[in-house]
């Protein structure tokens, strides 16, 4: 009993207060990719290398459009990784629960 | 090592031998199709070496045959024999070795699904991967199928084995269970408390990843071997990884061997002691599982810190490692000296509550010679007596560099394998102080050019045991990647391990074993 009662007071609370509390993930995370419009070149290295096939790049009347989905991103950070410009950058953010997967899109685009 | 027992073969079987290609430390010999069984029987009873996998390719394209390999593991001398067998599309059937290796039981009915090769006069013919809603005629791993294809459901009856007699009752379960764990059906037959005897059924989430591999390109694969099973990860990426290097003879430098090794005894680390917070949990000991449930989440924020992936994902690339871990060091050296501190207490501590011990002890025993009989691996075989660990039987990453014991059990019960457990942790970190200490400097990647096309082994001990990769490549794709998961070695194991027990010990003897659906599925 008192073997039990050293323990627990030894190990102390070990929960946090989040969401009340902000969680912040560790530096170097690999969290929501985010992309930067005025960086990207639109050449789709980004789109040609992903795994699970979640970046796109179409073109449409003079437009190009780069579009991530995090529905199905690994956060492998290939696309950081192959980059030339730094427009695609890992950011630290993991809350990424939504009601609908057209949420779970974002994308930018360029007129020719 | 090799050359001899290969020599010592052609002796013995000389003219049922065709050919012989040998690749560093793998010998393939093709065999003439009639022969398979007595050759193969020859080295597994008489030269005592044990079958580790069995797999088909599909090469109809190359020479209009299909090959079944049998694959044979040296472990005394670091090299693997495989057996090859040609097979004809027009007469698709060849002679089963299961009467006499019972390991090849699930692999002869996992080719039988996947390929349509018939292994004539198996003991259980039935099907292994696919259900009854599956028709006929429809083998998605020849080279013919299309990956999108739809088959039509159709209608069809699964046989179980049935035990019959007065009192003696089935009890389902599954495959929907309680919590959020992989689904799996468990037919009991019980009479009275003790089960006399159990059937598994698996593959209800069968996913087509080798299927899948055949249709990405080489560096879009590590991620796709990554999550073959979860918190297997590291394991199975460099298992991939190290099987391309193998083929395009690629050296990784030494600072990605050591970061390889480290990240593969954290992943062990987390593993096992989630697995003994687990045991305590099934015997409903909360206390003791709190506590190692907070180790394991310290362990696992420390990956996340390290690698910034909680389940080390994301490190590995063909040639080397994606990440630098050495401005880490210090931080994990000093996290992980304090996480075996707090281990070492809580073992001696669980290991001195009678309610505990009650419950583990002699529970759920796989004997000896079930254990080879089935080769078990990984730390389920090493608590049964097994000696055996890739790490030492074929070394890799930077582990011929450092000391390490592989730990032992002769028990076989839940107990042994807890123990094993434990035992291992305590190996594991020291692993990974013998290499933050003597951590190299220089580059963490080596320059990957084009794959040459070629075929060879990659091999890991993962947390649940050795886990193997077959892959050959051809123009830079992959031709046919061949995951051997440990659990589908394991899975087995655990109708025998449940004979003479209860049915409410069942679940600490599944959980000892420590058992991956996703692995096994596929």
């Amino acid at each position: 009993m008192l073997e039990i009662l050293k323990k627990t007071l030894k190990a102390g609370s070990q929960t946090t207060k989040y969401p009340q509390i902000p969680d912040e993930a560790p530096e170097g995370f690999r969290g929501k990719p985010q992309l930067f419009p005025d960086r990207c070149t639109y050449c789709g290295e980004c789109a040609a290398v992903c795994p699970p096939n979640v970046i796109w790049l179409t073109e449409e009347r003079g437009e190009k459009t780069l579009t991530l989905s995090y529905c199905g991103c690994i956060f492998c950070g290939r696309c950081e990784e192959v980059c030339q410009s730094g427009a695609v950058k890992l950011t630290q953010e993991y809350e990424l629960a939504s009601k609908t997967k057209e949420d779970l899109l974002t994308s930018i685009r360029r007129k020719l | 090592m090799n050359r001899e027992f290969t020599e010592a073969l052609k002796k013995e079987f000389g003219n049922n031998i065709l050919d012989e290609v040998t690749s560093r430390n793998e010998t393939y010999l093709t065999v003439k199709k009639e022969a398979n069984v007595k050759i193969c029987d020859h080295i597994y009873h008489h030269l005592d070496i044990s079958l580790v996998s069995i797999f088909a390719t599909d090469e109809r394209k190359k020479d209009g045959f299909f090959k079944v390999h049998y694959v044979f593991s040296l472990d005394k001398g670091d090299a693997f024999v495989i057996i090859k067998i040609n097979i004809d599309e027009k007469t698709p059937r060849y002679n089963s070795i299961t009467h006499k290796i019972a390991a090849a039981n699930w692999y002869e009915r996992e080719i039988q699904d996947m390929f349509g090769l018939i292994p004539q006069g198996h003991p259980d013919p039935r099907r292994l991967i696919h259900f009854e809603d599956m028709p006929a005629g429809v083998y998605p791993l020849r080279k013919d199928f299309n990956i999108r294809t739809k088959p039509q459901r159709v209608k069809g009856e699964y046989v179980y084995r049935r035990v019959e007699g007065e009192g003696v009752y089935e009890i389902p379960v599954g495959p929907v269970h309680a919590g959020v764990i992989e689904p799996g059906h468990f037919r009991f037959s019980v009479a009275g408390e003790p089960i006399i005897n159990l059937e598994i059924r698996h593959f209800y989430t069968h996913k087509g990843v080798e299927k899948l591999f055949e249709n990405i390109s080489l560096d879009k694969a590590v991620f796709l071997a990554e999550r073959v099973s979860g918190d297997n990860s590291v394991a199975h990426a460099v298992a991939f990884c190290q099987a391309v290097e193998k083929i395009a003879g690629i050296d990784i430098p030494p600072r990605a061997k050591y970061t390889r090794t480290i990240l593969l005894e954290l992943e062990r680390v987390y593993n096992h002691v989630g697995d003994i917070a687990g045991i305590a949990t099934d015997v409903a000991f909360g206390m003791g599982a709190a506590h190692a449930n907070r180790l394991k989440e310290e362990i696992l924020q420390l990956n996340e810190k390290v690698t910034g992936s909680r389940l080390l994902r994301g490190m590995n690339a063909i040639g080397g490692v994606r990440r630098d871990i050495g401005d880490k060091k210090d931080g994990i050296l000093l996290e992980l000296s304090e996480i075996q501190r707090d281990f070492r207490e809580l073992m001696e501590y669980l290991m001195s509550i009678p309610s505990l011990m009650d419950r583990i002890e002699t529970t759920g025993r796989i004997y000896n010679d079930t254990a080879k009989g089935l080769h078990v691996v990984g730390p389920v075989a090493r608590a049964s007596g097994i000696d055996r660990d890739t790490r030492r039987d074929h070394p890799y990453a930077a582990y011929p560099e450092f000391n390490f014991k592989v730990q032992l059990q002769k028990g076989g019960d839940v107990y042994a394998r807890t123990v094993v457990r434990a035992d291992e942790v305590c190996e594991s970190i020291g692993i990974i102080e013998q290499a933050l200490w003597s951590f190299p400097d220089g580059e963490i990647k080596a320059m990957v050019g084009e794959i040459p096309d070629g075929y060879a082994f990659g091999y890991t001990e993962a947390p649940r045991g050795e886990t193997l990769y077959w892959v050959n490549t051809s123009n830079n794709k992959i031709e046919r990647c061949k995951v051997r998961d440990p659990s589908f070695c394991n899975w087995l194991a655990i109708e025998y391990a449940v004979l003479d027990n209860i049915v409410p010990d069942f679940p600490i003897i599944n959980k000892s074993l420590s058992l991956s659906y996703s692995g096994n599925d596929m």
